[in-house]
């Protein structure tokens, strides 16, 4: 029985394979896979906003964007992986309410891509595969030992990025 | 203010009004539907900000949400939220033909926005009028998801100020001896810092 376990809002969790990590019901906020295919060691995040606000101290790392994917690239650098092997896909992001952001890209979703994007650029890591935007619901389901990550709906049949 | 600091007093103070509120809005309600409408006791969680999705039966669960922001002297949200077969019911009722299927066509989104508009209005008008102060709420937004999609933005504006969301939930249900119940949660999810402004004008003892 492989070992799924349920990574929460503004959580992060880094695993080795074989073992699943799952995410629910992502609307604007983004889940973040990050993956050694070598080593077979990867994480997921749940964030909800891009960056924390200029001159916070304490912050919930995981809760943003940007220090959840440097946490977890740190984490997994500890446990063996190579910044340089490393791959990451990227879900969610969506404008649920488009009377909420008229214009999509102005909407918290959009930033949350956008950050992940100019982040993982600037580290290096290649952004293998990514399904957001849109205005519905998904839930991630990241397997460790392939890497594949499944991408489920109501509306439609699953995705595999 | 700390969410979890909140004194006996406080969240008695909150579930009153919150309690004439709903009233009210059971009345409008129920006068739209033409049947009596039940309303439990409401009940005030403060959870961690991701325990929420929990809260309304789990992130994945398909859900018929209508959001409206509260505009006025205090700001937060209202979030209505139908289990999908209650709000086809309600839609049965209200239209007066049979309303099934997966997806909610124009006619019938837009009369579950209504209803939201109607609810939150009666609810905001009875608790402006106690509180003092002017309470309107936005134009309706409905999703029709997981329930996690549904409510994400507004956690994602209740986390630009801490980690916990205070929720003040009423179950109400629709009786109607010749139907199966029609139920929904109404929740009132305050911005933590207007919160304090509501509590200062519910004379609530800290």
């Amino acid at each position: 029985m492989i070992e799924r376990r349920r990574v929460g809002i503004s959580e992060c969790l880094v695993a080795r394979g074989p073992s699943v990590l799952i995410t629910y019901g992502l609307g604007s906020c983004l889940g973040i896979a990050l993956y050694d295919p070598k080593q077979r060691l990867g994480g997921l995040a749940h964030s909800l906003l891009p960056s924390p606000p200029r001159g916070a101290k304490r912050v919930k790392e995981t809760k943003f964007v940007e220090t959840a994917i440097r946490h977890m690239t740190d984490e997994l650098t500890v446990l063996g992986a190579e910044r340089e092997d490393m791959i990451a896909k990227i879900v969610g992001g969506a404008n649920m309410f488009h009377l909420l952001h008229t214009r999509p890209e102005d909407g918290v979703g959009a930033r949350n891509v956008r950050k992940a994007r100019e982040l993982l650029e600037s580290l290096g890591i290649f952004l293998a595969a990514e399904d957001t935007g849109g205005d519905y619901g998904r839930t991630v389901e990241f397997d460790l030992a392939t890497g594949e990550v499944r991408v489920r709906t109501v509306r439609s049949d699953d995705l595999l990025l | 203010m700390p969410l979890d600091r909140l004194s006996e007093g406080q969240l008695d103070a909150l579930k009153e009004i919150s309690n004439i509120g709903m009233g009210h809005a059971a009345t409008a309600l129920s006068q739209l539907v033409g049947d009596r409408v039940d309303l439990r006791v409401p009940k005030i969680t403060i959870a961690r900000i991701g325990e929420v999705p929990d809260l309304l039966g789990g992130a994945e669960r398909v859900v018929i949400g209508v959001v409206l922001q509260i505009l006025g002297g205090a700001r937060g949200n209202i979030l209505l939220i139908f289990p999908r077969e209650s709000a086809f019911r309600l839609l049965s009722v209200l239209l007066d033909r049979e309303e099934k299927g997966d997806v909610l066509n124009e006619l019938a989104s837009s009369t579950l926005r209504e209803v939201g508009n109607i609810l939150a209005s009666a609810y905001l008008g009875a608790l402006g009028s106690l509180l003092g102060m002017t309470l309107i709420p936005s134009v309706p937004l409905l999703a029709h998801d997981m329930a996690g999609a549904v409510v994400d933005h507004i956690l994602i504006e209740l986390s630009r100020t801490g980690d916990q969301a205070l929720i003040v939930e009423t179950e109400f249900s629709g009786e109607r001896s010749s139907h199966p119940s029609i139920k929904g949660h109404f929740l009132l999810l305050p911005d933590p810092l207007s919160l304090e402004l509501v509590l200062q004008a519910a004379g609530g003892v800290p």
